[in-house]
């Protein structure tokens, strides 16, 4: 592909495009459907006053506080809201705006600011000339408060009670019971960013933005002892910054963005270890250590812009970046056992170079007809030098000498489409899509191209309601497979899924219909089946099935409200081979899921607001397995989830407004995976106990909202 | 050819563009003006316009970037159009012609090309690169369906909100959300323009970075490697395990473990034993297929860098 792009006969090439794109400026054509604005003959819109105009200046602002009480509350309902206990959290929030007669601004706006979820934005300059954000943002993330753990962290040490049994099963351990302590597992995301842009002009732009996010918390992770494993606690403590700067220029008819990324992530931890809670397999082997992910860096320099091109109303955009990712972490020693050293070199200098090219068009030759297509290449080349390391399995014994895999990958995709309105009720579509993609050497493939077509047809049998029926097809092809690039020991008759042959099929139906000027229904209903016919081990075929619709219905500005529902039927056969000669096993899976929901708002009287919102959203998954002849059904798994939220405003003063919330949440669920799954419910397996989620909260929630500042310059009408 | 010789190219490249459109560069980044009488304006500007429509759900756009009197490259910036920046010259409409002027929205008369040529005037050169070639503009999507340009704050630009702007058509989309495993729109912690730019994008699916891979690990940055030892499938496509806008699977999984791993492995000795219910909690617990299944051990999938990390264990 480089070689397409930078070829001996490039630069004259370009040359050659710049004088073209110069030749054209003679050529001003308006394109077809240009708004009359600036420069209308007679029109000095100097001479407009604006005087009626409301412009804020001045300052404005609005401050809420009040108190949330949540009942039942824990880790599945504060996953992501942070009121993960039962009690009392304070509610707060400000937002207020500032206008100067210069032009000069400032906005704030804080929410949350009570709960782990807290966010704000800052942002102030000068119109025109300058601007400044800052922002903060809060992401809780509770995982599990149902894990007990044996395991006492400190540092990156994970260590068992001086009074620990070991033993060759988790039946075994006999201070187990006693030496569990519960943790909670979850981590919190903030994030920071600080924006400058610079607007020299009002064609450039010169922008700076630099982000911060950190991740600190604990996760899940685990670990074994050859045939033994763990579940383990893992303290997490990560920080990525990055700086995006660059230029933008836009004009009439041309515009480019050019920018520098770079991006740093660092893991504060370097490993974790942990004491084997079984007896040694091998003497020495006591200890267990674990790789964290390695500190990176990741630098890019991009470039993208359009040109709208005289003719056709056609519009040119293209975009280029190239890239490096970075990674020398040093390397751990290859074992805990006496003696493991670290390997030589003793890091990677890992050296991926990531390259993206793209060229896109889109045109209106006639009025009824637009088409539109465009080309893109992905290159992931992975420049590390090839590396042979002596590894130890599980901290128990000393392995072959293995070599890294390089993961190259070329990525052609092409695309294209036209539309057509054949009558004014009826509008024809056809359009495709052709992937090639290209492996590096030591891959199972050398090759995947995947074709797709599609056609769809969107009618208007009468003016409120249209539909859209879409029917299509996509048939990938791969090169011979090469099996002796397959991991030891896999078999070789395995497909995996992103590598295998696959028909597909697809169709896709919407419908609007808006039927008085206040309701408004849609529709959508989509169906998919791929088929991996070549795989006789593997993924084997999974259709999809769903269906979706929303009734609206806005009789006047203060009354609207909606039903919704949704469902979703995906299913899935896999076939697998134990022992590669025994009897084959297949195994299917079908997930059901259902939504539901129904609402409104209503503003009864001027003072008064009153929002309603019920969802109900259940899933079922069923897995069947045939092994040795012999049909056997899992548990179903479940989840049910149920949510009311109910809001009430009460605009007391001007000034002054009162806000009442109710929030009741039940969620359940079952996974056979963890229900009833202990500690030691597994012979080999010293778990977590984690439990399925389940919560039925309540959350009632009083604030007070008030407005501080007016406009003093509101509109008003002519004399 | 040289390093030299595509700077050169580039230099030459990039003159061009701006001598072509040297004649515009100068002026506010408006749209482009077609000839027309200065009667077809209103007399006054906004302040024709205000004298009728003076209620707070047209005035509201006072509060917005697009009406800052002293922003030249805003319609209310010295010299601007005003409301007709938008709407098109309104003498007629002041008049009392009430068709005369471009409206806005689903139930607007002006059709949507005419709509949304107004918007790409000025923002085709910024905000909407891509918008041309984009999925929106294949399927006739006015601008104003999706925003709200009088209202205080457009619903569309805040997290909280955008997602009921964007499940109006996206009704799919929004269901994923309410299955038990999703990312954090439904508490308003994300927005569909975290991951995706609905003004058009040289990537698949119109995201916000130039593959899968960059647009999740512009978040997830821990999974981006390189690793000492890769896995596949990671390397290549994120989705090619997790379904992004939800799933009723952990981890946004497409498929439960230990099938999912099975999809893809089938070694001698365990990766190849049919699980089956024989197997759960009160039978014969396999660590195969409970709590993690197979990540009990293999816990590294997304990559190790351990010297002994080869089989994601270490």
């Amino acid at each position: 592909m480089k070689s397409i792009l930078w070829g001996r006969h490039a630069s004259s090439t370009i040359g050659l495009l710049a004088a073209f794109v110069v030749s054209v400026a003679s050529a001003d054509v308006p394109s077809a459907e240009k708004p009359a604005t600036n420069g209308a003959a007679g029109v000095d819109p100097q001479d407009w006053k604006c005087a009626l105009c409301p412009f804020l200046q001045g300052y404005a602002g609005e401050a809420e506080l009040g108190a949330q009480y949540a009942s039942g509350a824990n880790a599945s309902y504060g996953r992501y809201t942070g009121i993960d206990h039962s009690g009392t959290y304070a509610d707060a929030g400000v937002s207020g705006q500032w206008r100067g007669s210069d032009g000069s601004y400032a906005n704030y706006n804080l929410e949350d600011l009570g709960l782990a979820s807290r966010d704000g934005v800052v942002d102030a300059g000068r119109e025109g000339r300058y601007d400044l954000r800052a922002s903060y943002d809060g992401q809780p993330s509770r995982l599990y408060d149902t894990a007990v753990t044996p395991y006492r962290a400190n540092g990156e040490n994970l260590g068992l009670p001086p009074d620990w049994v070991a033993a060759g099963s988790t039946a075994g351990m006999s201070t187990l019971a006693q030496s569990l302590a519960a943790r909670d597992i979850g981590y919190d995301r903030r994030s920071m960013s600080l924006l400058g842009r610079y607007f020299p002009s009002a064609s450039w732009t010169l922008f700076g933005e630099f982000r911060r996010q950190e991740k600190s918390g604990t996760d899940l992770t685990g670990a074994s002892f050859l045939t033994q494993a763990v579940q383990l606690i893992q303290p997490v403590d990560y920080v990525t910054n990055s700086i995006e700067t660059g230029v933008a220029w836009a004009g009439r008819r041309a515009s480019f963005r050019l920018s520098y990324t770079g991006s740093w992530f660092e893991d504060n931890n370097s490993t974790l270890t942990f004491d084997n809670p079984y007896l040694p397999v091998v003497p020495g082997s006591s200890e267990g250590r674990i790789g964290v992910p390695p500190s990176n860096v990741l630098q890019q320099l991009s470039g993208s812009g359009q040109l709208q091109l005289p003719w056709f109303a056609t519009t040119l955009s293209y975009s280029a970046s190239l890239g490096r990712l970075r990674q020398n972490d040093a390397f751990l020693p290859s074992s805990t056992l006496i003696g493991a050293a670290v390997p030589v070199p003793s890091s990677l200098d890992g050296n991926v170079q990531l390259s993206h090219y793209a060229v896109r068009l889109a045109s209106r030759p006639l009025p009824k007809l637009s088409i539109r297509g465009g080309a893109t290449y992905d290159g992931r080349d992975d420049a590390t030098t090839p590396l042979a390391v002596d590894y130890t399995v599980t901290d128990t014994f000393s392995g072959s000498t293995v070599t890294r895999s390089r993961y190259n990958q070329d990525r052609v995709y092409l695309d294209g489409g036209a539309d057509y309105a054949l009558l004014r009720w009826i509008k024809i579509g056809v359009g495709g899509i052709f992937v090639d993609k290209h492996y590096g050497p030591g891959q199972v493939l050398t090759n995947t191209q995947e074709a797709q077509s599609w056609g769809r047809a969107s009618i208007t049998p009468m003016a409120p309601l249209t539909f859209t029926l879409k029917y299509g097809n996509a048939l990938r092809k791969v090169s011979s497979f090469n099996a002796a690039a397959l991991p030891p020991a896999e078999n070789p008759l395995i497909r995996a899924y992103d590598y295998a042959p696959r028909d597909r099929l697809f169709s896709a139906f919407t419908g609007a219909w808006t039927a008085t000027s206040t309701l408004t229904w849609t529709a959508e209903v989509f169906l998919a089946k791929d088929d991996y016919r070549n795989s006789p081990l593997g993924l084997h075929s999974v259709h999809e099935q769903r269906e979706s619709t929303t009734l609206t219905w806005t009789p006047r500005e203060t009354l609207s409200a909606y039903v919704d529902a949704g469902y979703q039927r995906l299913f899935s056969l896999q076939n697998g081979n134990s022992g590669w000669v025994t009897a084959p096993w297949s195994a299917t899976d079908t997930e059901r899921f259902w939504n539901a929901g129904i609402g409104g708002r209503w503003v009864p009287q001027q003072r008064w607001t009153v929002s309603l919102d019920y969802l109900i959203a259940p899933s079922y998954g069923d897995t069947d397995t045939l092994a040795g002849g012999q049909p056997q059904a899992f548990p179903q798994n479940w989840t049910k989830l149920n949510t009311t939220r109910l809001a009430l405003g009460y605009q007391w003063t001007a000034a002054l407004q009162i806000h009442i919330r109710y929030t009741h949440e039940s969620y359940n669920s079952n996974d056979w995976a963890l229900a009833g799954v202990g500690p030691a419910t597994v012979p080999n397996l010293l778990a977590l106990g984690i439990q399925p989620y389940r919560d039925n909260v309540n959350l009632f929630g009083l604030t007070v909202r008030y407005q501080f500042g007016r406009d003093n310059t509101p509109a008003r009408k002519s004399p | 050819m040289t390093p030299g010789g595509r700077t050169r190219a580039a230099l030459v490249l990039l003159l061009g563009v701006l001598a072509w459109d040297s004649g515009a560069a100068a002026e506010p980044v408006l749209p482009a003006a077609k000839t027309v009488a200065a009667s077809d304006y209103s007399p006054q500007g906004a302040d024709t316009c205000l004298s009728c429509h003076d209620d707070a759900a047209v005035t509201g756009i006072f509060r917005t970037k697009h009406a800052r009197p002293n922003d030249p490259r805003g319609p209310f910036g010295h010299g601007g159009l005003q409301c007709e920046s938008c709407h098109g010259p309104g003498g007629a409409h002041a008049m009392g012609e009430t068709s005369a002027i471009i409206d806005f929205g689903a139930k607007a008369g002006a059709s949507t090309q005419k709509q949304n040529a107004q918007c790409l005037g000025c923002h085709q050169s910024n905000a909407a690169h891509d918008w041309a070639s984009s999925a929106h503009a294949a399927n006739d999507v006015a601008c104003a369906s999706c925003h709200r340009l009088h209202a205080a704050k457009d619903p569309v630009l805040t997290a909280a909100t955008q997602i009921e702007v964007c499940s109006t058509c996206h009704q799919a989309q929004h269901s994923d959300l309410d299955k038990p495993s999703h990312h954090p729109l439904r508490e308003g912690k994300m927005a569909c323009t975290s991951c995706h730019s609905p003004h058009g994008s040289t990537a698949p699916a119109q995201l916000i970075k130039n593959t899968v891979n960059e647009t999740c690990t512009s978040c997830h940055a821990e999974y981006r490697g390189p690793f000492l030892w890769e896995h596949q499938p990671v390397a290549e496509d994120c989705t090619n395990c997790h379904q992004p806008h939800g799933s009723a699977q952990p981890a946004m999984l497409k498929l439960r473990v230990p099938f999912l791993c099975q999809s893809c492995h089938e070694g001698a000795g365990h990766p190849s034993t049919a699980n089956t219910p024989r197997g759960l909690a009160g039978a014969m617990p396999s660590p195969y297929l409970l709590a993690g299944g197979c990540v009990n051990c293999h816990s590294q999938v997304h990559g190790s860098n351990h010297p002994s990390g080869r089989a994601l264990m270490r």
